[in-house]
């Protein structure tokens, strides 16, 4: 009963802290533009090359690209592949990449467990039952391997904090546990047949294994720790992808500049060296008028 | 005084914070090689040291700011306050709406996994300085910022095994480790995360520029500050620019043939031509170049003695928002007074990006006048059969440089190449080139900073890749019987390798001259008798 409360408390602080770190970053205001090339959309022959609508005369006039499938095919590449990571760092991409696959095979497992409890399905139970299991498998492996590879690779092990490693412990305990968990298939198929179907009555009243209870355990934990690391990488490339790396949209054809422009003028600004603090406190439209650059001497 | 780390190898971020000497000390024999007869670095000239009593120089025994370290405890207590109140600062909607989201993203959602770190041509050259490592700076800023301007973040800091000092050394180098990355964003393309060292970097740069007043003299003092006063960085006023453009125009009378007068203020122009005012003043045969195609392609062009209408320079790209957006401001509004239909940038990458991108959604509104780069312009010219160019003109080994700003962060490829191939038939890139090309090793300012001795750094380290990339281009033939070219549009670009170039002894050793694409342009233009491009170094 503890664990199942457990395990709800965990969710709950894993929807509310990653949709409150979404929220505290949408908040933000509009910042100027950052964009990178090369942008995975325009035309293709665009594309491989990197170009942009700069290149093109009265470029500013295009209505900016939107190729949805040149974003999608890049973000496929790294989320299925981790395609930078295996192109400039190739010691590591291994262990990643089964780490993330992992991840990825859990989460399914998940997904097929929710599928097979409202289809009713005891063949869809034994897949989410392997599917976890293999996830588990890849993830142990590509925790352990990335544990290693960080604690000795030259350029890595420099950088591998008490926080790092502590991560992959976990992870890795998270997987390790989950696939002693599978060495009591009969138990686990049976549990999570009574917990899907008769949630929550018939499956807390088991006892469950040392194994199990541990996973379970680790895996609240693990869900109440997410939102406060840097592991919502996972979504939040999202928004730096989109929101920085790909944002070429040009301010003539983009409803929110202006209007995030608006309000940003009239912003407070404080700091406080000569060329720009004053006698008091001005705006930032004040403050970019000042013709001299000398600050608030002349504002005041 | 140590000098380095010597036997330490490892170097770790709270290191940084510790000992009397300097944290690294630059190795020769550690710097990637060079080809024949650019091997011998015992030849090359050495600045001398700063006194370090005097001059900070405890990062690597270099100093590009020329700080020194404040005399009393409590003066080095006061600029302690001053960082941590300008970090938080950083964090603030209201200070830093310009670029938080971006900050935060950096921030908060590094996974350590060290894939950017051989993008890196300053850490590559140095043969992989930790100190020069992109993330080393990253992690200390990120630590920092975690430890002293977060709610609980001392605990939490101390909680994770990742805590800084923040004492004066600590201050003092991350200065100067600021002004070791070049912003080529090289590292932020490779990331998985889509983060980015160089917006970092910057952030630590204003931090320090807006909060403590401190930032290179010739960015600021004599840069920005000057071309607000002025109109131009460099100092030119509004008579100084005519007299000297008029005086260009009496040139291309007396080498070219046809008599030129640049149109001045002329309201309603379709192209107002900003040119950097450095090239006017430093490389004249690039404005003598657009004069001479824009009138003989019949464009419709005016130049603006307006305040910055004249000069595309913005150096608080890379140092300070607030100077940024004094200066972009006022570029906008010398157009929308003359009322021309588009600014067309000259060969200037940061001007591009300052004007074109980063101040894009600043100026909106009427401010936001349409900009266009020169190199389309010129290939649309080109492109178009109004000029009558003979590629045999140019029958001599060239190659391009790709500016970090107008390549990797504009994804203005093609035209520059376009025009290339059309009138130079011994073209040949480099490796890598377009958006993967590498820094002059000039970016962000340095190219115009010497500082006590920075630019033993700057030809040693940040400009070795580059050199590299262009003897290999010219492999084939690495003599100074054949002249070759190396085509740089833009204006810091051609300073750097200007500066590399009398360095290494590049001209006199390979013959390998650096100049504009307008000036190729030019060179091959049936209508113009004597050759333009005059093979003489300067």
């Amino acid at each position: 009963m503890l664990i199942l409360l457990s395990l709800f408390v965990a969710l709950l602080i894993f929807i509310l802290g990653n949709a409150a770190r979404v929220i505290r970053y949408v908040r933000l205001p509009l910042p100027l533009r950052w964009e990178l090339y090369p942008i995975p959309k325009g035309p293709r022959e665009r594309q491989s090359y990197g170009g942009s609508y700069f290149e093109d005369s009265e470029g500013w006039n295009q209505r900016p690209e939107k190729d949805r499938l040149g974003q999608l095919k890049f973000a496929a590449k790294e989320v299925l592949l981790l395609g930078t990571v295996r192109d400039n760092l190739r010691p590591l991409w291994a262990w990643s990449l089964l780490l993330h696959w992992g991840l990825y095979l859990c989460a399914v497992a998940l997904v097929i467990g929710e599928v097979s409890r409202v289809a009713n399905s005891f063949r869809l139970i034994d897949l989410a039952v392997i599917t976890h299991a293999i996830g588990c498998l890849l993830g142990l492996i590509g925790s352990v391997g990335t544990l290693a590879v960080r604690l000795t690779h030259s350029r890595l092990r420099n950088d591998t904090g008490r926080i790092t490693i502590f991560n992959l412990l976990l992870l890795g305990g998270i997987f390790a546990t989950g696939l002693l968990s599978f060495e009591r298939l009969a138990f686990g198929r049976y549990f999570l047949a009574m917990f899907l179907r008769g949630f929550p009555a018939a499956a807390i009243s088991l006892q469950l294994p040392l194994a199990i209870t541990l996973h379970l355990c680790l895996v609240a934990f693990f869900l109440a720790y997410f939102p406060f690391t840097h592991m919502t990488h996972a979504y939040m490339k999202f928004f730096s992808w989109h929101g920085v790396r790909w944002d070429d949209r040009p301010a003539v054809h983009d409803s929110r500049a202006s209007r995030s422009l608006a309000v940003s003028v009239k912003r407070r600004v404080t700091w406080s060296a000569p060329h720009i603090a004053g006698e008091q406190a001005a705006s930032w439209a004040e403050v970019v008028a000042d013709v001299a650059g000398k600050g608030g001497a002349k504002r005041a | 005084m140590s000098q380095g780390r010597g036997a330490r190898s490892v170097l770790k971020p709270a290191d940084i914070a510790h000992g009397s000497g300097q944290l690294t000390a630059l190795d020769p024999q550690k710097l990637i090689p060079l080809p024949a007869p650019y091997d011998d670095l015992a030849s090359l000239p050495r600045h001398k040291a700063p006194d370090p009593q005097k001059v900070d120089i405890s990062l690597d025994g270099f100093s590009a700011l020329g700080f020194a370290s404040p005399q009393t405890a409590e003066e080095e207590n006061d600029l302690i306050d001053a960082f941590i109140a300008g970090l938080k600062k950083l964090l603030d909607s209201d200070n830093n709406w310009t670029f938080l989201r971006q900050l935060r993203l950096s921030l908060d959602q590094c996974a350590r996994c060290q894939t950017c770190v051989e993008a890196c041509p300053i850490y590559e050259a140095s043969g992989h300085d930790e100190v020069y490592r992109p993330t080393f700076r990253s992690e200390v800023f990120r630590r920092v910022v975690k430890q002293y301007a977060q709610p609980g973040g001392e605990a939490l800091a101390w909680l994770q095994g990742e805590t800084v000092e923040l004492n004066i050394t600590t201050l003092a180098r991350l200065l100067e480790s600021a002004y070791r990355c070049t912003l080529c964003r090289r590292c932020a393309q490779v990331c998985p995360m889509g983060l980015d060292n160089a917006l970092l970097t910057r952030e630590l740069r204003k931090l320090f520029s807006m909060e403590l007043g401190v930032a290179p003299k010739e960015l600021h003092e004599k840069g920005s500050m000057v071309q607000l006063r002025t109109g131009s960085s460099t100092g030119m006023n509004k008579r100084a620019v005519r007299d000297n453009i008029e005086f260009l125009d009496d040139e291309i009378g007396d080498q070219t043939g046809p008599v030129i007068k640049t149109p001045w203020d002329k309201e309603g122009a379709d192209v107002l031509l900003i040119h950097n005012a450095g090239e006017i003043l430093g490389w004249p045969e690039n404005p003598m170049a657009f004069a001479i195609i824009l009138e003989a392609a019949g464009i419709s062009w005016t130049m603006s003695s307006d305040l910055a209408g004249y000069d595309s320079v913005n150096y608080g790209l890379w140092y300070d928002d607030v100077q940024f957006a004094r200066v972009a401001v006022r570029q906008a509004e010398a157009a929308r007074k003359l009322k021309v239909k588009r600014i067309v940038l000259g060969e200037c990458g940061h001007g591009h990006k300052a004007s074109m991108v980063t101040a894009d959604r600043l100026l909106a509104g009427d401010g936001n006048i349409p900009r266009e780069s020169a190199l389309v312009l010129l290939r649309d010219i080109v492109r178009s059969g109004r000029l009558k160019l003979d590629p045999a003109r140019n029958d001599f080994p060239v190659t391009l440089h790709d500016p970090c700003n107008m390549v990797r962060m504009m994804g203005i490829v093609e035209p520059q190449r376009e025009i290339l191939r059309a009138i130079c038939p011994q073209f040949r890139e480099m490796t890598p080139q377009g958006v993967n090309n590498y820094c002059c090793g000039g970016g962000s300012g340095f190219a115009i900073m010497s500082g006590h001795n920075f630019e033993d750094w700057r030809f040693l380290v940040s400009g070795r890749k580059k050199l590299k990339q262009v003897l290999d281009a010219f492999a084939d033939c690495p003599g100074p019987e054949r002249k070759k070219y190396v085509c740089a549009p833009c204006s810091n670009c051609k300073g750097q390798i200007r500066d590399l170039f009398r360095y290494y002894g590049v001209w006199e050793k390979s013959a390998i001259l650096y100049g504009g694409l307008a000036e190729l342009i030019v060179n091959a233009m049936v209508a113009v008798k004597e050759p333009f491009i005059k093979w003489e170094f300067h």
